[in-house]
């Protein structure tokens, strides 16, 4: 059943690769402005349930609802689009362009929605400045460290003004130091825009920033209830 | 107390203080290092080590089959001489004998092909036999090549089969009777054949055609052909080797961690090289067993060869084993000079380090330099060709070119800005790694470079090896000849080729030589002769401006030459007799060698101008209708007929030449053409176009499997993108724009570099350039290449989108 006022539902997704079970029967709801931590050991199927709910990956059963669309019957384009305008994604490795310099990359998702190149450019370096990178704007993610590196990609995942942002261990290339700065950031951020946050961890600490956590073992999710 | 000092102990032998092997010791280490590495790398190595391997093989299956052309010519040249009756030139009387034959050419044409053939006649019950053939065919039989056989038997060689109706197939010629497996080819049994009919008569065969030396513009097209055909080979067999090599190099930085220096990692890559070039050979070697048994089977452009006679000569074999693995390890060890493999990490220092332009200008410049400085070639001549220097000069040349590439790509992609996502996209990757761009371009750039010299040179050489024959398609398009001089053959020619399908008029001329009889005064003179041709008005319209005519009519021809006119009128005197068989007159003392056979030129005959026939020709002396004169009185004639076929009828032309068949085997039938085309310069141009063939096809598979490479290296950005909602439309033009931008580059140089190269080359020959814009449709095969190259990628790329690509476990 759908809780009431979710922005983000799933309900009873199955999803198999080959003879792996990645999900099974897994649930999942979370509110406008939320922030819900995904946890679980390596292989439960925490990536796989943000993948399903990000339109990523089709689930084999079950069903996905955003604001009021069922994600599960939309073609494959107007899935993209969904993904371009309403959702921004972090990821822990090889999300950046390495050709395109760190303030192009920023700029490259409200491109591909068709905005002008210097418009574009502009609102990228706000995000920047915002996320304190703006010393990168004209170097290639190769030659800015991780924790900067990072930084630009949760200012590429917001520069959308996206109403849910998808983080996949975002944290997991960083040092303490630096995963609580871009946690802080990315929080920060995310409220101030009123954004919903899937976050996958499996560090205890980065979950913390969450309003509330979901455990995911062995394909199946358990909300624990936990409210911040 | 007293203490005791004692030297610390020296570490053991062999303990991590031991500097390790040095010199071949350490490369050799280091070498089957790489080689275990790429053995035992997994999937991940396998596919790198099964990529270069696929595409130094199929470098080396070329390279195999260039060595094997000199043994292919030769071995078909042996065949050709041992199949050629021996003798027919001799001064010497062959005497009939129990083991000789009589033998004519007897070759047709059927459609596009040649058949080659001969008419044989046994004088005993021993004869000779051309190799290949088990028994010489008797009247009415006939043995045919395999491919003959097979064609007369297909439905499409119905017409090719009638033509032969008369004849009972015997046996096929075996392969040491033939030039290659799809040669058309046979022999007729003759009971009637004779001297007179141009038969010589033979006791062996195997005669050895004084080989007619390969003329010198030809020689050099033959060399620049070589060169632009290989030169890409090898370009793209130092591409094949560095296949991967962003992925080996990151994991070599592995190996930096643990101790190894960079010397060592170098040559651990290049140990990695080598096993894919090892197994390049071996797949090369297989490739080449495999189009070896295929030339056997398809020709292209009529061009098939014995899998036998594909033979790589043992010296330039050798060459390849030996070169292809050094090289393999020479590319690789330069190749990563420019990247500094360090513990942390792989940083190239290509994009801080600008690529310079004088050096890369060298090398072009010093081949252009060694072909100024040839002596000058021209056809016929008897120049010593400086093959080596020509060779040297255009290598240069076109290899420089691919070291211009990487510094042109650099220098424009640099300037590269702005534009839409799938263009910023593309140029900035280029900008990023310009030199994998360049390589994956340099073969097709020096392959067009040396396409259009190449075709500059032919245009220029053009008019000597297509040279215009006079003749005329449009009054006739066949041209029958008999050697058999019969007035009677002579008409039934004519009669037969009326009433054959498809003709729609015949030009029948009976023609021979006519005398004036009687004693010369002067013995030293020669005896007046001029030739008779007899034909209908309408065939000696064609032949002479004739105005009224009448069957019965005769005329004097003149030609306007004031000499050759007086000569005619020494014979063709109005009222006076001629002696139709100027046999009869052998010497000039009037002895008679033969019966006379006097005939008075009517005194009605009126003098009249002669005009060309359709094939050319223009004939002088005495015309006759058939109403004056009996052809059957023309011992010594011979028959030329000129026939209008009816152009919308497909096979029209085979109709006459069954009909001609049927009349006399012997009987020629030849298609009037206005162009002529030299016989070796039409096989070069037709190896050309099988080489260039294949070096396309070789360049198509390079950029492909470097496109694949590339998206393989960025599949999980590829996936990444699509994760946020990047259209496949673009992430495609995108991978359009990254090969088109460098082809185009590339394009632009070949151009320039191919006109630059094709003038030296012209001035050369002694020729002047007739065509600047060959390069066109040579542009517009690359174009095609890369829209085909991006097409076939994009399956890979639709595969690399997928959101599977993020998944890790």
């Amino acid at each position: 059943m759908t809780p009431a006022g979710s922005l983000l539902t799933a309900d009873g997704l199955r999803k198999t690769y080959g003879p792996t079970t990645a999900l099974d029967d897994a649930e999942f709801s979370i509110h406008p402005g939320e922030i819900v931590a995904v946890m679980g050991p390596s292989g439960s199927g925490k990536s796989t349930l943000l993948h399903c709910l990000a339109g990523i990956v089709r689930p084999d059963a079950g069903e996905i609802t955003y604001n009021g669309q069922l994600l599960t019957g939309m073609s494959d384009t107007a899935l993209s689009a969904l993904r371009r305008s309403e959702f921004g994604f972090v990821f822990q490795f090889g999300q950046l362009v390495p050709e395109l310099t760190c303030l192009e990359n920023v700029a490259l998702p409200l491109r591909l929605n068709g905005t002008k190149r210097k418009d574009a450019e502009r609102t990228a370096l706000t995000w920047m400045e915002r996320l304190e990178v703006d010393d990168v704007r004209d170097k290639r993610p190769g030659q800015a460290s991780g924790g900067q590196g990072q930084r630009v990609a949760v200012a590429r995942a917001l520069v959308t003004n996206p109403r849910v942002l998808f983080a996949d261990e975002p944290t997991g290339a960083l040092d303490s130091l630096n995963g609580e700065r871009v946690m802080e950031l990315l929080t920060d951020a995310a409220r101030s825009t009123h954004a919903a946050v899937v976050l996958v961890t499996h560090e205890t600490r980065v979950a913390a920033y969450s309003d509330r956590e979901i455990v995911v073992r062995d394909g199946k999710s358990r909300d624990m209830e936990r409210l911040v | 107390m007293s203490t005791t000092r004692t030297k610390p102990a020296a570490p053991p032998a062999g303990t991590a203080r031991d500097a390790g092997p040095t010199g071949a010791r350490a490369w050799l280490r280091d070498l089957a290092m790489g080689i275990r590495f790429a053995v035992g790398g997994g999937r991940e190595g396998w596919v790198r080590t099964v990529l270069t391997a696929v595409g130094v093989g199929l470098g080396v299956a070329l390279l195999l089959g260039a060595a094997s052309v000199p043994d292919l010519i030769a071995n078909r040249d042996a065949r050709a001489t041992a199949r050629h009756p021996a003798d027919t030139m001799a001064a010497k009387k062959i005497d009939r004998s129990d083991s000789t034959l009589l033998i004519v050419n007897a070759g047709t044409d059927f459609r596009d092909s040649e058949i080659g053939g001969r008419s044989v006649r046994a004088d005993g019950d021993h004869p000779v036999l051309p190799p290949g053939v088990r028994e010489l065919p008797k009247g009415g039989e006939m043995v045919v090549s395999p491919a003959l056989r097979d064609l007369m038997n297909s439905s499409e060689g119905k017409l090719l089969k009638q033509r032969f109706d008369g004849y009972r197939i015997i046996g096929t010629i075996g392969d040491a009777g033939l030039m290659s497996p799809k040669e058309l080819y046979y022999y007729t049994g003759s009971d009637t054949l004779t001297k007179a009919q141009g038969a010589h008569r033979i006791k062996a065969f195997g005669y050895s055609d004084p080989a007619e030396p390969l003329d010198p513009l030809l020689v050099v097209l033959v060399v620049l052909i070589c060169v632009v055909l290989l030169t890409p080979v090898l370009i793209f067999i130092g591409t094949a080797v560095r296949f991967g090599g962003e992925r080996r190099d990151q994991r070599l930085a592995a190996l930096r961690l643990v101790g190894a220096d960079r010397r060592a990692v170098r040559r651990i890559a290049a140990g990695e090289a080598l096993f894919g070039a090892l197994l390049g050979l071996a797949l090369g070697a297989v490739f080449f067993l495999g189009v070896r048994q295929l030339v056997g089977v398809v020709d292209i452009w009529k061009v098939s060869a014995f899998p036998s006679d594909m033979v790589p000569l043992p010296g330039l074999a050798a060459l390849i084993m030996v070169a292809v693995p050094v090289s393999s390890v020479l590319v690789t060890l330069v190749s990563l000079r420019a990247v500094a493999i360090e513990p942390l990490g792989v940083v190239r220092s290509t994009t801080a380090r600008k690529r310079r332009l004088w050096w890369r200008l060298l090398l072009p410049v010093a081949g252009l330099l060694i072909l100024l400085n040839q002596d000058q070639v021209s056809r016929g001549g008897d120049e010593n060709v400086q093959v080596y220097t020509i060779a040297t000069g255009a290598t240069l040349t076109l290899v420089g070119l691919a070291t211009l590439l990487p510094w042109l790509v650099e220098f424009a992609v640099a300037r590269l800005r702005g534009g839409p996502v799938p263009w910023q996209l593309a140029t900035r990757r280029l900008q990023l790694s310009s030199g994998t761009a360049a390589r994956a371009v340099s073969g097709i750039t020096v392959a067009v470079a040396g396409a259009v010299a190449l075709q500059m040179l032919f245009a220029s050489m053009h008019d000597d090896f297509n040279t215009t024959t006079d003749q005329n398609p449009r009054r006739a398009q066949l041209y029958v000849t008999s050697p058999e001089a019969s007035g009677a053959l002579a008409q039934r020619m004519i009669d037969d080729f009326r009433d054959t399908k498809g003709v729609r008029g015949v030009i029948g001329r009976v023609s021979s030589y006519v005398v004036k009889p009687g004693k010369i005064k002067n013995a030293d003179d020669m005896r007046p002769t001029t030739e008779l041709s007899v034909g209908t008005c309408a065939t000696l319209r064609e032949l002479a401006r004739v105005g009224s005519c009448e069957d019965g009519d005769t005329f004097v021809v003149h030609s306007g030459d004031r000499d050759q006119d007086e000569w005619v009128d020494q014979v063709a005197r109005p009222g006076k007799p001629v002696d139709l068989n100027s046999e009869s007159w052998g010497d000039y003392t009037g002895t008679p060698r033969g019966e006379h056979a006097p005939w008075t030129l009517p005194k009605s005959t009126r003098t009249i101008t002669s005009r060309p026939d359709p094939v050319g020709d223009e004939y002088t002396g005495i015309f006759v209708t058939p109403g004056a004169i009996d052809v059957r009185k023309l011992s010594d004639a011979s028959t030329q007929a000129l026939v209008q076929i009816d152009p919308k009828l497909p096979d029209a032309e085979e109709y006459v030449r069954n009909s001609a068949t049927h009349i006399d085997p012997l009987i020629r039938v030849n298609t009037i053409r206005m162009i002529e085309r030299d016989k070796q310069y039409a096989s070069v141009q037709k190896g050309l176009q099988a080489g260039a063939i294949a070096t396309m096809m070789l360049i198509a598979a390079s950029m492909l499997v470097s496109t694949l490479e590339q998206l393989r290296e960025r599949k999980r950005l590829l996936a990444a993108l699509t994760a946020f909602g990047t259209r496949r439309s673009s992430m495609a033009w995108s991978v359009l724009w990254q090969t088109a931008v460098p082809v185009v580059l590339g394009m632009g140089l070949a151009v320039s570099g191919g006109l630059a190269l094709g003038v030296v080359m012209c001035r050369m020959v002694e020729k002047s350039v007739t065509d600047w814009l060959v390069f066109l449709p040579l542009c517009a095969a690359g174009a095609a290449l890369v829209a085909a190259v991006t097409l076939l990628s994009l399956p890979a790329l639709w595969r690399m989108m997928r959101p599977e690509g993020l998944r890790t476990e």
